[in-house]
Parts: C-alpha cells; structure tokens; sequence
C-alpha cells in the first residue's frame, strides 16, 4: 500500500464503521417492517394481503438508486423537511430490505406444514401460541440463510448512499481518491474491505444456521 | 331397573359441511355417550376425517350443530380453545413437531397451554411412554423414530392434555405394515380403559375386537350404524356390503 494511501486508514475505518452501522440500521428496520408485511400476507383479511402484495413488489422492483433519489429530494420536497444524507439512505435502504424480507418471513412460515398447524390447534393453542412454540421454532430455519442474503445486498445497496452524499465506505474512499489522485489502488482497497465484511457475515450466518439445525 | 344412559359427550345434529358449492357431509346425526368407541369406516372422500375435524372446530360448518359436553363447537368463537383441550386428535400423518424432541412433543401444550408445572407433566409423560412402550425413546426426535413410533407418540401426546375424547384419524393408513400391530395394541387398551373415541380406520379387524358400534359413511352421509360384527357378518345396506367386501377380500 502506498504510503499516501496508507495514511489515510482512519477514513477507511470509519467508513467501514457507518456501512456496518447503516446496513445494521436497514435490517433491523427492514426486518421489523419485513415481519409485520410478511405477517400481513398470510392474513384471512384480503385487503390486507392485497396491501402487502402491492408493498413487497413496489419496493422489491424498484431499484435501490432510485429510492435513494425518491427518498432524498421526492420525500424532502413531498413532506416538506429536510431529510438529511443518513436519514434518506436508511429509509430508501429499509424500503427494501423490508420488501425481501416480507417475501423470507412468508416463505419461512409458509414452509411450516398445515399437519403442525391442525396437531397445535388441536391441542387448544391460540394463533399466539401457535406462532411461538411451533411456527417460528420450525420457520427460523428457513428464513435464516435468505436473512443473511437480504443483510448483504441491503450492506451492498448501502454504497449507493454515497450518492446523495453520505459518507460510508464507498464514499470515503472515494473522497481519499480525490484527494491522493490515486485511483486503482483505493478501489481495490473499498472492494477488499466489503469483500471481508460480507465473507464475515457469510461465515457468521452459517455457524447460526448450525446452531439452529436440529436432529435430522 | 335400567339406569338413566350417561348423557352424550358429543351430540351432532344435522350436521352440513360444504366447500362451496361441494357439499362433503350431508346431514349428519350422531351421538357419542362416554366410554364408547365409535368406529367410523367407508370409502375416501365421503367426509369421515371431515366429520372429525368439524368435531374439534377446525372446520366450519354449514349447517346443523355440535354439542360437546353441552357446549357448541364454534370455529370461529373464543370457546373454541377450551374445547380442543378437551378433544385429543391423532392423525394420519402424525403431525409431530420436528423441532421438539418426542418427551417435549408430548409436555408442549399440557405445559404451555393449560399451564402445568413442568415437573408434574413430565412425570406424566413418562408414565404415557411406558403406556405406549416406548419408554426408551423418550428422548429421541421424530425424524429418528418410525412411523409407528411417531404414531405412538403422538398417541402420548393427544393423552397428555387428559382428553374426555380421544379422535383417531386413518392412524394407522400412513404406516408400514409391521408397525400397525404395535398403535393398534394401543388403541385397543385405551378402548378397554374406557376412553371414549372416535376412530376413522380401514382396520375392520380392530373395529370387530373393540369397537362398540361401527358406522358406514357414504356420500357424506350415515347409511349404517350397528355393532361391528352385525355389520361385518350382515351388512343391511347394498353399499355396505359393498364396501365391506372389498376391504375383506384383501
């Protein structure tokens, strides 16, 4: 590494630290969201499937650029106030990790059988209970690996808030590019770094998947 | 000097189930007092496990009603728990949970839905697996046990919540045929327990040995309802006999 570059590993570091952050933020939002649509799609009510169908292909066709885009000057300029950089590029990031994770949570659940709903119906259990001891247990399993899918793109995705210029990882490293004039170095460097962060969640994702296997 | 019969724990009257315009049980009437086994046979598709599954609410009805130690089952209403607690299901397919393992299958709902002090469940568990015999499996999973185990387990697990009626659909139709014997051995000492149950089956065998009355459905209606040996050896309606003779031949 050259050294103009090298003393710059702050920049980087920090980076690193507000894409995890931010894509963190996304899933964690996005998964919240993501779990109520999901939920929704499996609802005796039509309209509330119908509503959930409509959000999950809105946001799930719609390419993550132009959320950046309709979340930082279309819903600044539709509520009237000032969405700053990050807050635009968590809501645009959380539209559609929200949207993946709708389709993970109703695949997960949908993987359960209709003999384990009938078999805890029987026994007097309420939807609650239902969900809590057989559901959720059973349907972890399946949604874990596609979680891990939706965390890395919404991490990837997140590069593109440099765009509307948030400082993250992409973005730092191109503004160390501006200032070193030194071009191919610094890309390889942003790709090494997202390639570690995303080969570490991977890893992280398949040792969970472990602990979550059961007796087969 | 007769004594007043016990009154029925299950009392269906005119009872319609329909899938649309698919009318699956037409008019049925039955009722069930305590400590009978009802042994319900006929060909596929004319609404036994129907009937079963409107017993417990899982299905809603179209018409006429049900009467569960004097409550009405409704599918749809708050009741409905409390009844199912008190109805034991064992089904074609087992339905036991993968994720638990055959001991915690059966403490699940004694435990979570009645609220049950583990200890007390588990030293109840372990006097139903010795019941079932298969003490020794206690700990296994599902995926470890055969058919006739998981059968039997969740046999253990219907018996678990203490029910007042034990509801057994096709039980033993999803097994390989050496392990029929060991559920059947089973459901024949529940039967001479006591326990009242309602058992849909092919096994004319079992019904003939221990079932109080037997009845023949078709065309989601009663067509007959006698003894089991009568019906065997003098089957009154042509579909009846029929049917019967097609099972019996093989």
């Amino acid at each position: 590494m050259s050294p103009q570059v090298a003393a710059y590993w702050f920049v980087f570091l920090k980076g690193v630290a507000i894409t995890l952050w931010i894509s963190w933020l996304a899933l964690l939002l996005g998964g919240a969201l993501g779990f109520v649509v999901g939920m929704m799609r499996i609802s005796k009510w039509t309209a509330l499937r119908w509503l959930a169908v409509v959000y999950t292909e809105v946001f799930r066709s719609v390419p993550p650029l132009v959320l950046f885009f309709g979340c930082f000057y279309g819903l600044s300029f539709a509520l009237q106030l000032d969405l700053s950089p990050f807050a635009a590029a968590t809501i645009a990031l959380t539209l559609t990790a929200s949207a993946l994770m709708s389709e993970v949570v109703r695949a997960g659940i949908e993987s359960v059988s209709h003999g384990q709903w009938q078999a805890a119906y029987s026994s007097g259990m309420r939807y609650d209970q239902l969900f809590r001891y057989v559901v959720w247990p059973q349907a972890i399993r399946v949604m874990l690996p596609p979680s891990v899918g939706v965390y890395i793109s919404t991490l990837k995705d997140s590069s593109l808030a440099s765009i509307i210029g948030y400082v993250e990882l992409t973005k730092s490293g191109l503004l160390v590019r501006e200032t070193t004039g030194i071009s191919f170095e610094v890309l390889l460097i942003i790709a090494i770094l997202y390639f570690i962060i995303n080969y570490s969640i991977s890893l992280v994702g398949t040792a969970l998947e472990r602990r979550f296997r059961y007796v087969h | 000097m007769s004594t007043d019969p016990a009154p029925p724990v299950l009392k269906i009257a005119g009872l319609v189930k329909r899938y649309g315009p698919h009318i699956v049980i037409d008019g049925v009437d039955l009722d069930v007092v305590p400590g009978q086994v009802v042994v319900i046979v006929g060909p596929s598709g004319t609404g036994k496990s129907t009937l079963l599954r409107c017993v417990n609410g899982l299905e809603d009805i179209q018409g006429g009603s049900i009467l569960f130690e004097e409550q009405p089952v409704l599918s749809r209403s708050r009741t409905i728990h409390a009844i199912r607690r008190r109805i034991g299901m064992i089904f074609q397919s087992f339905n036991l949970y993968p994720h638990l393992s055959a001991l915690e299958n059966v403490m699940l709902a004694p435990v979570k839905v009645l609220g049950e002090p583990a200890k007390e469940v588990e030293e109840r568990a372990r006097g139903l697996f010795r019941k079932v015999r298969l003490e020794h499996r206690a700990h296994a999973f599902p995926s470890q046990l055969s058919g006739g185990e998981q059968q039997r387990v969740a046999i253990a697990r219907a018996l678990a919540m203490n029910p007042h009626l034990l509801m057994f659909d096709e039980p033993t139709s999803a097994l390989d045929p050496e392990t029929v014997g060991d559920v059947l051995t089973v459901m024949e000492d529940l039967a001479t327990e006591g326990r009242t149950m309602l058992v849909v089956t092919h096994e004319i065998g079992f019904a003939r040995h221990v079932g109080h009355r037997m009845i023949f459905m078709d065309g989601g209606k009663i067509v007959e309802d006698r003894p089991p040996a009568d019906m065997i050896t003098d089957p009154q309606n042509a579909r009846t006999k029929q049917f019967l003779g097609s099972i019996l031949q093989h």
